[in-house]
């Protein structure tokens, strides 16, 4: 092999990921965030974790005290869930924490729900579908992870999905936003007929499309698309839409970065 | 291991070279360019536009080829899900580009041969379903296409992936583990027996698979240096438990060349001889990597993954990849004459060696090494696999303490990845049972009787 030892690297990479590294650990950036009630901090410190077990034991320790399940979601399991959220979109902490800490926050949220009489109020829903004839759906999953960890009620449709099925999903939901992803080339196509099919019934609703193959020029051919580069633009374009951008133009001018 | 030492290996040249198509030799001291396409979103609306849009791309590469005096080139047709569904979509395909091929083979003497990807169709809308009913028509997707014209015989299967995509996102490394190296053998053995005998029945080559399906996941998931998505110390390690999963092919009587996505290839021609497919910097067309010259260091066919055919300034999409591949091609095939491989070779090779982890464990030196962990235990599925990782674990660490510089997050990533490692049985036995119960129990959609359970 030809000797490299005494070469230089700084003229062939940089691994900026180590040069822009934070001084601080996941750990104690969490620390610094966590919600300080004793009560809720041990929640919010299980969701940040990721350990179901210690979430239910502190959402029980909570309801014996005197707090309301419903009220919980809210003002704990969210809370915590927000601490996990913000550290992702800061860049301290990875997906795979967002995963397991959303893990834990929904079964947190059954918890909370078998414990009360009454339905929780989500920021609003959301119709998460892969097109039809394509079967690829980790990406879809990690959307669906990433709005329920935000907050958002999601009506996952799964893989493979017919367009009549998005368009009947969506007339039973009422949902803020239409989520779709595909892998292929050939798959993606089935997004301008839901497209197509939602205008024919008057649903003006807009409709997030990305993954694999799919680029901004392809989602911009049709009127409701809107293009996530990234499966953490879905709830950003959810809260956008709930802060009152609904407008299609105003949101790709928001969130198309091409 | 096929070679004596890793230094052994260069491009363009393998111990087992593989006679395919119209006067082509892989791997038997040359480099070939090896192209691949995908239609337009709406040539799929039916068979005849589908057959047109291919004929189209294959025209346009070989008379790029011809016009700029390339000597060699091999087509890879990945089916679009219409062609494996309907086996006899792709081979009517496979029919019209070969008919083209051969009139430029006839006409220039170019050498040539086709290679189809089946689609990988086995599963429904809820589950994979990997020995229902649908296997016949794959199998019949890759009788109909060799009858037709293919030369080469590929595929990315997906046998272990509804397990891996649950665990690549909790950083799961048993999970990984059991998924590709031991689901995903187990499948890759039932498929490649098959797919051997009809390669053997109609002439062609079985050429073998990809861990696309997870492997690739796991290194589209990590991403760039700044993503947040999946530490590239994960990465590389679903990367290298990987290659145990797609050697299997091979065992099974695939002859190469590997397909190209499966950025394991390198440690699998230091184990098989073999000649082998890959990509890099020219298939930024599809994906960007972090290693896009290192892993052109020991390649036989040179690739540019995909790219969907449109116009472009230079022509059309496949004009434009096929020309880059075909040039760096002939770079690797001057070097080849003049004696100069091993230089060219370690160039492209240090150019990324410390750009990532990932780069680090492919490097040929390191990739012979991970070679030496897997066939240490060859006959065991689980074990052999996890030699892997731990390898790569090890070959991680030893960079860490030289040039190759990682993030906290990556070296927390790795010590909690050897540390799951290191508390695993070395029980195949022990380790299949307890996965099975654990993921049959926490992944809704894994159905055990896929694998033979």
């Amino acid at each position: 092999m030809l000797d490299f030892t005494e070469a230089s690297l700084k003229k062939v990479l940089t691994r900026y990921n180590v040069a822009m590294e934070k001084a601080m650990t996941p750990e104690e950036a969490a620390e610094e965030i966590y919600p300080k009630d004793e009560l809720i901090y041990p929640i919010a410190k299980a969701i940040f974790e990721g350990e179901e077990d210690d979430v239910i034991e502190g959402l029980q320790v909570a309801i014996d005290a005197g707090r309301d399940p419903i009220a919980l979601i809210d003002d704990a399991l969210m809370v915590g869930m927000g601490v996990v959220t913000r550290l992702y979109d800061e860049g301290i902490i990875f997906l795979p924490n967002v995963m397991m800490s959303a893990d834990a926050m929904l079964d947190g949220i059954e918890f909370c729900k078998e414990n009360s009489e009454t339905a929780p109020v989500t920021k609003g829903t959301v119709v998460c579908h892969v097109a039809e004839g394509d079967v690829h759906d980790i990406g879809k999953n990690i959307v669906t992870a990433l709005l329920r960890a935000n907050g958002y009620n999601v009506v996952d449709l799964g893989r493979d999905v017919p367009v009549d099925e998005v368009l009947a999903a969506v007339a039973a939901n009422n949902p803020i936003l239409v989520t779709g992803t595909a892998l292929m080339t050939t798959t993606m196509y089935a997004f301008k007929e839901v497209n197509d099919k939602l205008l024919e019934k008057g649903y003006k609703i807009p409709f997030a499309c990305g993954g694999g193959a799919v680029n901004q020029d392809f989602v911009s051919q049709y009127a409701l698309g809107v293009y996530g580069e990234e499966a953490a633009d879905a709830p950003k374009i959810a809260d956008a839409i709930v802060a009152g951008t609904t407008d299609i133009a105003a949101l790709r001018d928001k969130f198309h970065k091409h | 291991m096929a070679y004596a030492s890793a230094d052994e290996m260069t491009f363009g040249v393998s111990k087992y070279p593989v006679k395919a198509g119209l006067g082509l030799e892989i791997g038997a001291g040359y480099t070939i360019p090896e192209v691949n396409y995908a239609p337009r979103p709406e040539a799929g609306a039916s068979k005849e536009k589908l057959v047109r849009e291919y004929e189209r791309i294959t025209t346009d590469i070989m008379a790029r080829m011809v016009q700029v005096g390339f000597p060699a080139v091999i087509l890879e047709t990945e089916h679009v899900q219409q062609m494996s569904n309907n086996p006899s979509w792709g081979a009517e395909v496979a029919h019209a580009q070969k008919t083209i091929m051969e009139e430029y083979h006839d006409e220039y003497g170019i050498k040539c041969a086709l290679r189809h990807t089946i689609g990988d169709i086995r599963e429904n809308r809820d589950f994979l379903q990997l020995r229902g009913d649908k296997y016949s028509v794959f199998l019949e997707a890759f009788e109909e296409c060799a009858k037709a014209g293919a030369d080469l015989l590929s595929v990315e299967s997906m046998g272990g992936k509804e397990v891996f995509d649950y665990a690549v996102l909790r950083n799961d490394i048993a999970g990984m583990l059991y998924a590709i190296g031991c689901l995903g053998s187990i499948d890759m053995e039932m498929i490649w027996s098959d797919i051997a005998a009809i390669a053997q029945k109609t002439g062609t080559v079985a050429a073998g698979d990809t861990d696309c399906a997870q492997a690739n996941t796991a290194m589209f998931i990590g991403g760039g240096l700044l993503d947040k998505n999946l530490a590239h110390t994960l990465a590389i390690l679903a990367r290298a438990i990987s290659a145990p999963r797609s050697l299997v092919a091979y065992e099974a009587g695939a002859k190469g060349p590997g397909k190209d996505c499966g950025y394991e290839n390198i440690i699998i021609k230091a184990i098989t001889g073999m000649p082998m497919t890959q990509e890099g910097k020219t298939s930024t067309c599809a994906h960007s990597d972090v290693m896009g010259n290192l892993i052109m260091q020991c390649c036989d066919c040179w690739s540019n993954e995909s790219v969907e055919y449109h116009g472009e300034f230079g022509g059309t999409t496949v004009q434009c990849w096929s020309e880059s591949l075909a040039y760096d091609c002939a770079l690797m095939n001057t070097a080849l004459e003049t004696k100069n491989e091993k230089v060219l070779r370690d160039l492209l090779m240090l150019s990324d060696r410390y750009r990532d982890p990932q780069a680090y464990v492919l490097a040929y030196d390191n990739a012979y090494r991970v070679g030496e962990a897997i066939v240490k235990d060859g006959d065991n599925i689980y074990l052999r696999a996890k030699n892997a990782a731990i390898a790569c674990c090890d070959i991680v660490s030893e960079g860490a303490a030289g040039k190759l510089e990682l993030s906290r997050f990556e070296t927390k990533a790795l010590a909690d990845a050897k540390a799951s490692l290191d508390s695993l049985t070395d029980d195949m036995d022990t380790f299949m049972d307890d996965c099975l119960t654990k993921y049959k129990s926490e992944v809704k959609v894994f159905l055990p009787e896929n694998y033979g359970f």
